[in-house]
């Protein structure tokens, strides 16, 4: 079966500083595969291995998601497309997964898409149910396990405390959270080779019908959401510290 | 703590051009996100003796560190020796005692990959890079350390075998080995032999457990009594022996250099991050102009001894002579990485005193001014280079 699997290049959020004004410090920030699609490519892959056939690694974005498209084929993925897309032409969510729609039309007998939960850098967690919108494929979302048997994929989504079955005809796009697995570490022989693979290029602009969806959505700002804490400090005597400890959680009404 | 970083990966630009470079950090990124998750977290148990080596160890092998300098004919990945280097730098981040008994092990099939025969080759190889067997460098003697060529240990040619006797001290990865590289002497001079950990003549003594560092790798005294090997287990010809120890250990103190460059680093790190949350006088310990002096000296060493050890990496990647430079590369990184994690348990005082998590890193460093040649021994051999090249 081949299946398509999405892949975002994210920046690292364990490098992500912020400015005093809470704005986060980008320059210089690496960019590396989104930790969620992590599950995802691991989710494709396994789905592979059981199954045969391919996995195709698709992404959209600017030259530097080579490293997050090179890593995601060291994982398992068999070849990758790459639709470009330089930083100021970036599409929003529902621009992107229009684009990434028709790049899975473009490579043609897809039996599943595999999306993550969302991304580790924006998580907006909208792309994958988009794509489907945009083939008109049956969805799936946040599955924390998916099986096929060729003819259907049949998952289970973990719903506030309950599981919930779902199957649906292929070909179907599916996200997994990140419950779902936990994604391989390549060894260094699989990294060398996934360096080698080709990826094919797409232009943006390639992808854009007269469908596109322009909605005018634009980034205006972003900033890091701070929590303050009260950092009380209770002084005394151990046995002190803590009768004080506990009044004040009473107080507050946290026990 | 990010295990590989924009340091490495300058290095590798300036070395291999941006092309290769990139392909290269590829690797090691990867290689140092299974480190961070997998091997720093045992660093302190192992250090302390609550887990067993043989645990991160196989990680490595795992992830193939040991393929990367080899020829993929025997399956090698035919990386360069420096990158070899620069992921046994990382792996000594994570863990000091893993790298060192990871190293020796590869110094034994770098000894198969160059002297070996096509039989010695095609039999050890695949199993000495995934891993499958493990393997022991024996060279030291209880009474001979860098003066080698005064070895006791003696193997006599009788029929079609050899019989070695003799004993073999401070040997890593003793008893968990499967496979001894033995140096002995044979009246004219000398030979290696590679020696199956359960060749009846082979006995291991006990391990040395009041080692300063280094404690998680198994040190031990190998004896050699009537041991009786094939001729097949000679490597190379009878006489090559010395001559063949003196380029692995040229090689080998790339290796060790780049191990205490790791060390540093690990300490260095977690003295800054320390410094920079520890207040005093109203201020932060790293606003002091004393810290800042040894944070820029740690800086200065730990880079010029990646840079040296490096530059005699590629020197041998093109085949040029690079004893000296290798020498070099490790009396400044293992003396630096002493005075470095000196510096870091003067930094965090008391803490740095008491605590395993940081004097672990200047004991660990300690046995490299020592071991693989000491600083001593390599400033004679590195001022020999020097005044022929004078000549």
């Amino acid at each position: 079966m081949n299946i398509v699997v999405l892949v975002k290049s994210a920046v690292d959020e364990a490098e992500l500083k912020a400015d005093p004004s809470g704005h986060p410090l980008l320059k210089g920030v690496s960019m590396k595969m989104s930790t969620f699609d992590m599950n995802g490519v691991e989710a494709a892959v396994k789905l592979k291995e059981q199954n045969g056939g391919t996995v195709i690694v698709l992404t959209l974005a600017g030259a530097e998601a080579k490293k997050a498209i090179k890593e995601a084929m060291a994982m398992g993925g068999t070849k990758a497309v790459h639709i470009l897309a330089e930083a100021a032409d970036a599409p929003d969510s529902l621009g992107t997964a229009y684009c990434l729609a028709q790049a899975v039309k473009r490579i043609g007998a897809v039996d599943l898409v595999v999306s993550s939960e969302g991304a580790s850098d924006t998580y907006q967690g909208e792309v994958g149910a988009m794509v489907a919108e945009f083939l008109d494929l049956p969805f799936i979302a946040y599955a924390k396990k998916v099986e096929t048997d060729g003819v259907k994929v049949k998952c289970e989504q973990g719903l506030m405390g309950t599981v919930r079955v779902l199957e649906a005809n292929l070909p179907a796009v599916v996200s997994v959270v990140s419950e779902a697995n936990v994604p391989r570490y390549p060894t260094l022989l699989q990294v060398m080779v996934a360096g080698k693979k080709a990826i094919e290029e797409i232009p943006l602009a390639s992808l854009k019908g007269p469908d596109y969806p322009d909605t005018g959505t634009e980034v205006l700002d972003v900033s890091i959401q701070s929590a303050s804490r009260k950092k009380v400090l209770f002084d005394g005597t151990p046995e002190e510290a803590a009768r004080k400890l506990a009044g004040a959680l009473k107080e507050e009404g946290v026990v | 703590m990010k295990i590989f970083g924009a340091e490495q990966e300058r290095v590798l630009g300036s070395l291999y051009g941006a092309e290769a470079a990139e392909v290269y950090s590829a690797l090691l990124r990867s290689l140092s996100l299974v480190l961070e998750e997998k091997v720093s977290p045992l660093s302190l148990a192992l250090d302390q003796g609550n887990e067993e080596i043989s645990k991160p160890r196989r990680v490595l092998f795992d992830q193939g560190v040991c393929k990367l300098p080899h020829a993929t004919e025997f399956g090698g990945m035919g990386v360069p020796f420096g990158v070899y280097a620069l992921a046994m730098e990382l792996a000594a981040v994570a863990d000091a005692s893993t790298a060192m008994s990871l190293g020796i092990h590869n110094t034994v099939a770098d000894a198969v990959s160059r002297f070996g025969s096509p039989e010695q080759k095609k039999r050890l190889l695949p199993v000495l890079l995934s891993g499958k067997k493990l393997a022991a460098f024996a060279l030291t003697e209880p009474t001979s350390g860098s003066d080698a060529r005064s070895m006791h240990t003696k193997a006599a040619h009788e029929g079609r075998y050899y019989v070695i006797d003799g004993s073999k001290m401070f040997i890593t990865n003793a008893g968990e080995a499967d496979l001894y590289l033995i140096f002995a002497s044979m009246g004219t001079g000398h030979g290696a032999f590679l020696v199956e950990g359960t060749n009846p003549g082979l006995k291991v003594g006990k391990p040395l457990k009041e080692k300063l560092g280094m404690r998680a790798s198994h040190t031990a005294e190998v004896r050699l009594v009537k041991c009786k090997v094939a001729e097949g287990s000679l490597l190379g010809k009878e006489g090559e022996g010395f001559e063949q120890a003196k380029q692995l250990l040229d090689s080998s103190r790339i290796v060790m250099g780049m191990i205490c460059v790791g060390i540093s680093r690990a300490a260095y790190v977690a003295a800054l991050a320390y410094a920079k949350g520890r207040d005093l006088f109203g201020k932060k310990l790293s606003d002091m102009q004393l810290t800042r002096e040894k944070v820029a000296n740690a800086s200065i060493e730990t880079n010029a001894s990646r840079l040296l050890c490096m530059h005699a990496a590629r020197l041998k990647e093109i085949g040029k002579p690079y004893s000296s430079e290798a020498a070099q590369g490790k009396v400044l990184a293992t003396e630096s990485a002493a005075r470095t994690c000196d510096a870091a348990i003067q930094l965090l005082g008391g803490y740095g005193y008491t605590s395993d998590d940081v004097h672990r890193h200047w004991r660990d460093a300690r046995l490299l001014t020592i071991g693989e040649g000491a600083s001593e021994v390599l400033r004679l051999l590195i001022a020999s280079h020097e005044l022929e090249r004078e000549q």
